[in-house]
């Protein structure tokens, strides 16, 4: 570990706390231009975070501290997460807890704590919100763990520096069967857990087909732009994740530096652009899918985490 | 000595295509009939020449042992009072409009093809194309199970094809996995599946990978012989086919799977010790018997009622085969064939009923004894016959069932099967009863017996009588039988 | 080829196999379902290809080569034809089970398979051997396919996958049975199907349409 490897960690903070609002912007965007809209610009969620952030704060009558707290909880989970996970370099401080089960719990400690808030505050709305998101998440948990245990099956090791560092030594191994599968789980897992089309409509207005809206529906002001840009933060991180774990070249080593710093960030940036660009355009073409269908769309990525499971433990046995 | 082991096989075959050619004529009936009585000389010709021993044909292809001539011997029998009786029978069909030239013309040609597909399936010495045979009995059936066309009849077609293709594949999964085995034991990929082969390679087959085949095999067998767990389809397909293709059903095909069965249980035997399949034949033996036994009692229908009893005389074979002794795989081979005579009587019987009630239903017939003295004399002998009494032969094939049972330490299973028995014998006598006594009533229809079928009945009826009064050379084949599939004293 | 690409080309097909059975549990539609057996039988006609290329073999890629005719044109064809006389009835009636569970027991019926075959893997460990899971899972799942549906058509298409997979296990773990058995099998389950086709379309004849929950007279 050394001094550019903690400001690389920094770094990955920084960036993912700056460049979230932008790649939610640039989703819409996509979206926009794909639908024939002009669309409101790349740099618009920031232009919303300011007005909300410069908001009287609200805080209805009934909830505790609970909902007082939760989004500081998610945010600050989130960025716990980017500042562990390997984006920009492999040599994090924190690479000791990086491993798949820390990072799969403090994602499931945002949802929860979103969770939370949504009964807190006491509406039937709220509950609604909270009782969709928790059958959805007890479904995706499981898959997350299983589709990157997958991954983490030839290389012996859930350390996700130690996954990544497997998956740059030896580029076939993103084509073997358990991998491919693990991807299309993980994309499935990230849609569901991030709120987007076909799991739910982050742009809908309509109380009863919402999901993650409807938890927050009791959030203003500042609190509300907290919870946002979580959010925004959350879909960023994964994203950079995924992409990390199935085409990690371009990111920096464990002793970095300063021009393979540099190098990691525009790659890392390249490859969330373009992952993000794709979802939006996907999303172009799907429908939202009835609540009740959600439960057979997860259980469809957690059988296909579980094969690849299988898969690369048949892989690794015979090698 | 290749002849007379192609002969029960091509002759059948031959009238197949006789019939496929002229369609439904006296003269392909006859060749038909003629045909089956070939399989039954070719099989006393057969154990005539082979003796104690076990003779191949064909390039081991085919193999003759005492097994093989006994199943033939039944196959023979109740063949030949089934095809005598199905000219008179289809031909009443036709007359009635029951059934048209084509279903006629269908029934004729597939009846023959049953009959050589069975008769492979006794004389294969390749136990993947003894599974073959037996997959190949279910196509040929298939169609004569719906031969009526009815709704009834489409849906027994129906359960009958799904269920036991499902079984018939887990047995090929079963016979792969053997294969796997012997190959692994040391046989050639050639002859890996010949029954000798398997039989010398034996102690040497993996016990883990054989149990799990063994386990296969047994499920998927056991759905052809009508056992629980693949047993749904027996009452349904058993009592909506015509009478003579139940007959043949009940009282030979339910049979020949279980010898498939049995030569299964030879090689395990040696290569996992008798245990595994003891305790695995005796549980699905007497469940078997136990929902046979169940339904039995709630019967309406006259079909299905003798359907059920062909099911609980199957459990009682397979709870005779757990015991395992030379004693038991004798008995049990005379039960084989008493109960085939004896069920193809009283199906034959049941048809003409059905031909003259237009149903099939208990309540419908009454006072058959004093209506047709033929008709109610078959009947009765067939039902006393089932019923296990003397001076029939399953009274002493049950007999020395409880003896085996017993001598092999296995009195709990007698026991029980014992007393499903009586529950078994309760449910035919008060239902036979109904059926055969009492006073006539003016408006029950006449019942009309053509020729073939009177005088299969009176065969049957002589046959049953001499087979209980003595087994004669038969006994000496049971007891060779047994030794050849390894049964202990 | 070299082991590693053998290895890899065999887990792919056996993972492709799999995969295909899975997504036949999961869809409902019956074009859908027979387009999707389609595929199956081509990944189960890869595996004697790659086997027979490995091993210089002509008589396994023979063999090959009809699984693949019959297998993935001939059986899909004949079924696409009865599906293609059914009338507004193309989408799959609610199964009995329905589908996030049906999905959860086929990851349970893997992981069974996967206890199941440990004694034939130990027997011997080869790469071939390996992918044996694979194929039981699908036997498995097949099973459960043709107990849990409510129309004809998708119990044929549940035995037909049986059949594959019994196939697949045949060829992963001996390269095959005896060529005489082979035809024989093959044999039987074109007729099976030719059977299922004609009482597919008596039973429309008799019943006007092909669920089986229409199949109840026949009780005690």
């Amino acid at each position: 570990m050394s001094a550019l490897g903690g400001a690389a960690a920094a770094l990955q903070v920084v960036g993912v706390l700056a460049g979230a609002p932008l790649v939610v912007g640039g989703m819409r965007q996509v979206r926009a231009r794909l639908e024939g809209r002009t669309g409101g610009g790349i740099a618009q969620p920031w232009r919303d975070l300011r007005k909300q952030l410069r908001k009287q704060q609200i805080t209805p009558r009934g909830t505790t501290v609970v909902f007082a707290l939760a989004p500081a909880v998610v945010a600050g989970s989130t960025l716990l997460i980017a500042a562990i996970v390997p984006l920009i370099a492999l040599g994090s401080p924190l690479d000791s807890v990086a491993d798949l089960f820390g990072v799969v719990g403090l994602l499931f400690l945002g949802t929860v704590a979103l969770t939370l808030a949504g009964l807190d505050t006491g509406t039937a709305f709220g509950g609604m919100g909270s009782s969709r998101e928790i059958t959805i998440a007890a479904l995706v948990e499981p898959t997350i763990l299983l589709a990157v245990f997958a991954l983490s099956v030839p290389g012996h090791s859930a350390n996700l520096a130690a996954i990544v560092t497997g998956t740059t030594h030896n580029p076939g191994q993103v084509l073997t069967p358990g991998s491919l599968l693990a991807f299309v789980a993980l994309i499935i897992v990230i849609i569901a857990e991030t709120g987007r089309l076909p799991v739910d409509n982050p742009t809908t207005h309509l109380e009863l087909t919402m999901i993650h809206e409807a938890m927050i529906l009791e959030y203003a002001g500042p609190k509300l732009a907290l919870v946002e840009w979580a959010s925004a933060m959350r879909l960023t991180v994964l994203l950079a994740l995924v992409a990390n774990l199935f085409l990690p070249w371009g990111i920096a080593g464990a002793d970095p530096s300063l021009l393979t710093i540099v190098l990691g960030v525009a790659a890392i940036t390249i490859k969330v652009v373009v992952l993000a660009s794709l979802l939006a355009a996907g999303e172009v073409f799907i429908a939202k899918l009835r609540l009740f269908r959600v439960p057979e769309l997860l259980a469809g990525s957690f059988l296909l985490a579980l094969l690849a499971v299988t898969a690369s433990y048949v892989l690794a046995a015979s090698n | 000595m290749n002849i007379l082991l192609l002969a029960p096989i091509l002759a059948p075959l031959t009238a197949a295509v006789l019939a496929a050619l002229m369609g439904w004529r006296r003269l392909s009936a006859s060749v038909t009939v003629l045909a089956a009585l070939s399989v039954l000389i070719s099989g006393a010709a057969i154990g005539l020449r082979v003796g104690d021993g076990a003779q191949f044909g064909v390039g081991r292809l085919l193999r003759a042992d005492a097994l093989s001539v006994t199943m033939l011997v039944v196959i023979g029998t109740v063949g030949t009072l089934a095809t005598w009786a199905s000219v008179g029978y289809i031909n009443a069909e036709l007359a009635h409009g029951h059934t048209d030239r084509k279903g006629a013309n269908l029934y004729g040609m597939l009846v023959p093809v049953f009959l050589a597909a069975m008769a492979l399936a006794v004389l294969a010495n390749n136990i993947g194309v003894m599974w073959v045979a037996i997959e190949a009995t279910t196509v040929a059936t298939a169609f004569l199970v719906g031969h009526r066309r009815t709704r009834a009849s489409l849906e027994a077609t129906w359960k009958y094809v799904v269920i036991c293709s499902v079984g018939i594949a887990l047995a090929f999964l079963g016979t792969v996995l053997l294969y796997f085995a012997s190959l692994h034991a040391g046989a050639s990929s050639s002859n890996a599946l010949d029954f000798d082969v398997l039989l010398t390679h034996a102690a040497q087959l993996d016990p883990a990978v054989t149990r799990l085949a063994a386990g296969l095999l047994l499920l998927g067998y056991g759905a052809k012989a009508g056992l629980v767990p693949f047993h749904t389809w027996l009452a349904d397909a058993h009592s909506q086919s015509p009478a003579p293709v139940s007959a043949l059903m009940s009282g030979v095909l339910l049979s020949v799977a279980f010898s498939a069965l049995l030569r299964v249980k030879a090689v395990v035997d040696l290569a996992l010790g008798t245990g595994f399949l003891r305790i695995g034949l005796l549980i699905v033996g007497l469940l078997t018997m136990l929902v046979a036994a169940s339904l039995l009692v709630v019967q309406t229908d006259f079909k299905r009622m003798l359907a059920y009893s062909s099911m609980e005389n199957m459990g009682l074979v397979a709870v005779a085969a757990a015991a395992g002794t030379k004693l038991a795989i004798a008995a049990l081979l005379l039960h084989v064939l008493a109960h085939g005579i004896g069920k193809a009587l009283v199906f034959l019987a049941a048809g003409q009923l059905q031909a003259a009630h237009d149903s099939t239903a208990i309540d419908d017939v009454t006072a058959l004894l004093a209506r047709s003295r033929l008709v109610g004399t078959a009947f009765a002998v067939g039902l006393v016959v089932l019923l296990g009494l003397p001076p029939f032969a399953m009274f002493a094939s049950e007999l020395s069932i409880s003896r085996a049972l017993a001598g092999a330490h296995l009195e709990w299973a007698l026991a029980v099967a014992l007393l499903l028995m009586v529950i078994a014998f309760a449910a035919l006598v008060l239902n036979g009863a109904r059926m055969l006594l009492g006073p006539p009533d003016e408006s029950s229809p006449p019942i009309a017996v053509p020729r073939s079928v009177a005088g299969a009945l009176i065969t049957g009826v002589i046959l049953s009588v001499v087979l209980g009064l003595t087994a004669g050379p038969l006994t000496h084949l049971f007891h060779t039988a047994a030794t050849l599939l390894g049964a202990a004293e | 080829m070299t082991q590693t690409t053998y290895t890899g080309a065999l887990d792919l097909a056996a993972g492709a196999f799999l995969l295909a059975a899975v997504l036949i549990v999961w869809r409902r539609e019956l074009r859908a379902i027979v387009r999707l057996l389609a595929w199956q039988g081509t990944a189960l006609a890869a595996i004697p290809l790659i086997e027979g290329v490995q091993q210089r073999d002509a008589a396994l890629i023979t063999v090959g080569v009809i699984v693949l005719l019959l297998k993935a044109l001939a059986l899909p064809v004949l079924l696409g034809r009865v599906v293609g006389t059914e009338v507004g009835e193309r989408r799959e009636s609610t199964p009995l089970v329905n589908t996030t569970a049906s999905l959860l027991i086929t990851a349970g019926l893997t992981v069974l398979a996967y206890a199941v075959t440990r004694p034939i893997i130990a027997l011997d460990p080869t790469a071939a051997t390996r992918a044996v899971p694979a194929s039981f899972a699908v036997i498995l799942i097949a099973i459960f396919v043709m107990v849990s549906r409510r129309r004809a058509l998708s119990q044929a298409v549940g035995f037909l996958m049986l059949d594959n997979g019994i196939a697949a296990t045949a060829f992963l773990i001996t390269a095959g049975v005896p060529l005489i058995v082979e035809l024989g099998a093959s044999l039987d389950a074109l007729f099976a199907v030719l059977v299922l086709g004609v009482l597919t379309g008596r039973m429309r004849r008799a019943f006007g349409d092909t669920d089986l929950d229409q199949l109840r007279e026949l009780r005690d």
